[in-house]
């Protein structure tokens, strides 16, 4: 993300020339105020890496494709090759026959660092829920990096998760997505120039948090009327701050609208830049999610864990939704009541559809790709006729696409980053494993070599 | 789901004849409820799930809901399947789970699992209601059976625990209160400590009390015969109902404690010697600490077999490698999964711990025959006398691709369609009008 700050020093440049000028103004201009839109930056950087060349494998590019007895040949950090009989003068070669090779897993819904082992009172940081739009607050700012959980994703597979708030609130506040490499600060594992994802939720869970306190909201109305009314605040401070920007830039000297937390956030939704993760399970809830985004001119993105998206697929595809699904969480709640295994599989059949398998848990998000094979065996025991290269979409260049870095990550192409996973065989049996896992090219899991385990400091010394 | 699902039995009308088997006699007995008429599968690759192991190429005869034979003499029966070299195991048990106590959990009307005022004599399986849209829907994993238990209340006593079978049927509460449970370990109130001096306590009183009752039974049964009168002890109290449970438990009923921690689950061993106790912990996060001890006394542990974070301070030793270490140690290992609703990949989570060590047949008895001994469950294995509560597999029962093909509960087939099938059909069907028309 670009950072305004470096603006300010031409734009002062042009308050003082307009100023000399002395052109329609009656006052000189103050300095121009900005919002530095990335205070807290990424320093990620990738772990020590060598050229590395994997041979021999059963090859899902992500992009639709497999290979068979192909190679995949990572350089610089990148994917600079796929195909057959490839050669890298000083590359390090791995033999991989018999085994299959994946893009790096994504998981679009993670709450590790935020609601981290052990789960202790202290730990809990993931929702705000003092207040039903908490727009203002950012997962980042509560993301423990130590988190066991992040080192047991890595050993499935797991090599970019987005992190997201709670489902508490309307609004819950911003996500933030991580290269899931072992580092002492989030900084370190942000990823460089990933959009940020805004959290909302529909249903059960804002209206049930508030209405036990009495207050809003307290039914379904209710949380719409929140939306709106928070959008409705967004939208004039946007105004405000368009207004201010254009009045300055006429080199008037007006006054910056007052910051306001909560709608610097809205405000970059509006804006287009941060994304939206929409917690929500009913069909008619997401159909109303949609046009609420068309009432305040943002697209409504990505619908998380979308227990009915079955029963809207053409939908979703039509409006360019992303569906982040379980294979069978179920039952826990009214709206999770009308669960189908087959619901991915349904979504995904749409035309430009965006089906996405997510985890929402530090447990399965470890075996991401298992929870594709649930799917995939059952849908195709009920009319579906689902490939391996068909399904690996969901857990990498769909869930790549819903957190814009699909043109960085996702898939096995050239100039892509070099995100890897060899996996022992079929990554869609109950027996797969990850046997290594490579970060832009570097190594950062062997299931093989102690020296490739990271664990957190909070495991030394404890067993 | 009382409609037995008749597309899944093929007829064998020629081995109809009931008279020579002499079946007429024991339907008569059993007119309340109607079994299956004799079953016979064949080819099959039967995993017994006991010591005699995996029988290929082998048959199973059913009668009257029990195995009377495997690999009968005379292979006839009203229905006949060939398994086609498939494997047929026991029905899964599926341990420590609110099954037909809570259909939505944030339904509190359909919530029945639990109260503030439960003590050891709470007995939710009064609540069991076998019509929950779960029971069909975890037939979809292989499961016959299951413990059903409490979830707790103000004390650490949780309650009783329960077996149903998952025929669907009105009366699948197969043995009531057949264990009880009580709640030990890290408190987020207090000291865990004074559970254990609790449960101690508890089970002391009992046996002094035991003592004292045939103490003066003895004595006035010696008086009476001095006095050439009958006996009549003056003491002699109708032991209350709490004091009947925990009696039921000194003389041998299962008790399942719920402890993680090595210390916690050191205390408990000590418990069991000092009271002789019949125990199964559950939980047990950190029980690889201690896997000789258990192994030792004969403990099973209920465990989680995908438990791989440091899920608190009593749960440091999570691995996927646990389950098979434990077996390896000799500790007898049941596997649990902790969602009711999603109890159908308990073989699935079997499959990763067979990933991660554990031999195919452990797992088959983690799932099984394990969980039947800690429980004193009549099933879980095949063998001649048990009840015909069978699933055979297609493919490999721990595979995602992996389906129950038919499964039978005493020897009755059931389907494993459930309504999230029909919503699928339902939404997956061509048609012009609104989904609401669509069958």
């Amino acid at each position: 993300m670009q950072s305004a700050q470096k603006a300010i020093p031409s734009l002062l440049v042009l308050a003082v020339s307009a100023a000399l000028t002395g052109c329609q103004q009656s006052e000189p201009q103050d300095a121009k105020v900005t919002i530095n839109l990335n205070p807290y930056p990424s320093t990620y950087q990738p772990l020590a890496q060598q050229n590395t060349l994997i041979k021999n494998a059963t090859v899902l590019t992500g992009t639709g494709e497999r290979l068979d007895n192909a190679d995949v040949l990572l350089e610089n950090g990148k994917v600079k090759q796929v195909g057959k009989n490839l050669s890298a003068a000083g590359a390090v070669e791995i033999n991989a026959q018999g085994k299959w090779i994946t893009p790096g897993l994504i998981d679009v819904h993670s709450h590790l660092g935020v609601y981290p082992k052990p789960s202790v009172e202290s730990h809990q940081d993931g929702n705000e829920m003092t207040m039903p739009i908490t727009a203002r607050v950012w997962a980042e700012h509560g993301v423990w990096p130590q988190d066991p959980g992040m080192h047991t994703a890595r050993a499935g597979g797991i090599t970019t998760l987005q992190i997201l708030p709670g489902s508490g609130n309307l609004i819950g506040g911003r996500s933030v997505v991580l290269r899931n490499v072992p580092s002492n600060t989030m900084q370190g594992m942000k990823y460089p120039n990933a959009p940020y994802g805004l959290k909302m939720a529909c249903g059960e869970n804002p209206k049930r948090v508030y209405g036990s306190k009495g207050v809003s909201p307290s039914t379904r109305m209710g949380n719409m009327a929140g939306y709106r009314e928070a959008f409705i605040g967004a939208t004039e401070y946007k105004r405000a701050w368009e207004k201010y920007e254009s009045d300055y830039a006429k080199g008037l000297n007006p006054e910056a609208p007052k910051r306001d937390l909560q709608n610097d956030t809205l405000k970059g939704v509006l804006d287009g830049d941060i994304l939206i993760h929409n917690h929500c399970y009913k069909a008619e809830e997401m159909a109303m999610m949609m046009d609420l985004g068309k009432e305040f001119g943002y697209h409504s993105g990505t619908f998380h864990h979308g227990i009915e998206a079955y029963k809207i697929a053409d939908e979703l595809a039509k409006n360019g939704n992303c569906a982040a699904l379980w294979p069978d969480w179920w039952g826990f709640k009214m709206e999770a009541y009308d669960m189908v295994h087959e619901n991915i599989a349904m979504v995904d059949a749409a035309k430009n559809s965006c089906a996405i398998m997510h985890s929402d848990s530090g447990s399965t998000i470890q075996r991401l790709n298992q929870e594709v094979g649930k799917t995939l065996y059952k849908a195709n025991r009920n009319g579906f006729d689902l490939k391996e290269e068909d399904v690996i979409r969901w857990i990498t260049i769909n869930p790549a696409k819903s957190l814009g870095v699909d043109g960085d990550t996702g898939s096995l192409e050239a100039g892509k980053r070099g995100d890897v996973v060899i996996w022992n065989g079929n990554p869609f049996s109950v027996y797969a494993k990850a046997e290594q896992v490579f970060i832009d090219g570097a190594k950062v899991y062997d299931r093989d070599d102690p020296k490739y385990q990271a664990q957190s400091d909070f495991l030394l010394g404890q067993r | 789901m009382t409609k037995l699902s008749k597309n899944l039995i093929t007829k064998n009308l020629i081995a109809k004849n009931l008279i020579t088997k002499g079946l007429a006699a024991s339907l008569l007995v059993l007119s309340s409820f109607s079994y299956a008429d004799s079953l016979l599968i064949t080819n099959a690759k039967v995993h017994t799930a006991t010591d005699k192991g995996v029988l290929t190429n082998a048959a199973v005869l059913v009668e009257d809901g029990v195995i009377t034979a495997i690999n009968p003499a005379s292979p006839k029966a009203d229905t006949i399947i060939d398994a086609k070299g498939q494997s047929l195991t026991p029905g899964l048990i599926t341990p420590m789970n609110q099954l037909g106590l809570i259909e939505v959990n944030a339904v509190s009307r359909t919530r029945d699992a639990g109260d503030k005022k439960a003590d050891v004599t709470f007995d939710p399986s009064l609540a069991f209601n076998p019509k929950s849209t779960l029971i069909p829907y975890s037939r979809k994993g292989g499961i016959t059976r299951s413990v059903i238990s409490p979830t707790g209340g103000d004390t650490i006593f949780a309650g009783q625990i329960s077996v149903v079978d998952l025929s669907g049927e009105y009366h699948s509460v197969v043995d009531a209160r057949n264990a009880v449970y009580v709640q030990l370990g890290s408190k987020s109130k207090g000291s865990r400590a004074i559970s254990f001096q609790t449960l101690y306590n508890k089970l002391e009183d009992a046996e002094k009390a035991l003592e004292k009752a045939a103490k003066a039974k003895a004595k006035a049964e010696k008086d009476a015969k001095k006095d050439g009168k009958k006996g009549d002890a003056k003491d002699e109290k109708e032991p209350s109902r709490e004091a009947k449970i925990i009696n039921s438990v000194l003389s041998g009923k299962p008790l399942v404690l719920d402890a993680d921690r090595g210390t916690d689950l050191l205390h408990l061993i000590d418990l069991k010697e000092r009271f002789k106790l019949k125990l199964v912990i559950n939980g047990a996060g950190d029980a690889i600490s201690v896997a000789e001890q258990l192994a030792k006394a004969e403990i099973p542990v209920i465990i989680n077999p995908l438990s791989a974070m440091p899920n608190d301070f009593d749960s440091l030793h999570s691995s996927l490698e646990n389950a098979a270490k434990l077996t390896k140690a000799g500790v007898k290992v049941i596997l649990a999964e902790t969602d009711t609703h999603n109890m159908y990949q308990i073989r699935f989570s079997a499959g990763n711990a067979v990933s991660y060590g554990m031999s195919k047949e452990e797992a088959l008895a983690s799932l099984t025959a394990n969980v039947a001994d800690a429980f004193n469950i009549n099933a879980g294995t095949i063998e001649v006398g048990k009840p015909a509560d069978l699933v055979l597999w297609n493919g490999d029962m721990f595979e995602l691709s992996g389906y129950v093909d038919k499964i039978w509960i005493n020897g009755k087939a059931y389907s494993t369609k459930s309504r999230h099938d029909k919503l699928r059909d339902r939404y997956m069907k061509k048609t012009d009008m609104p989904r609401a028309y669509v069958e």
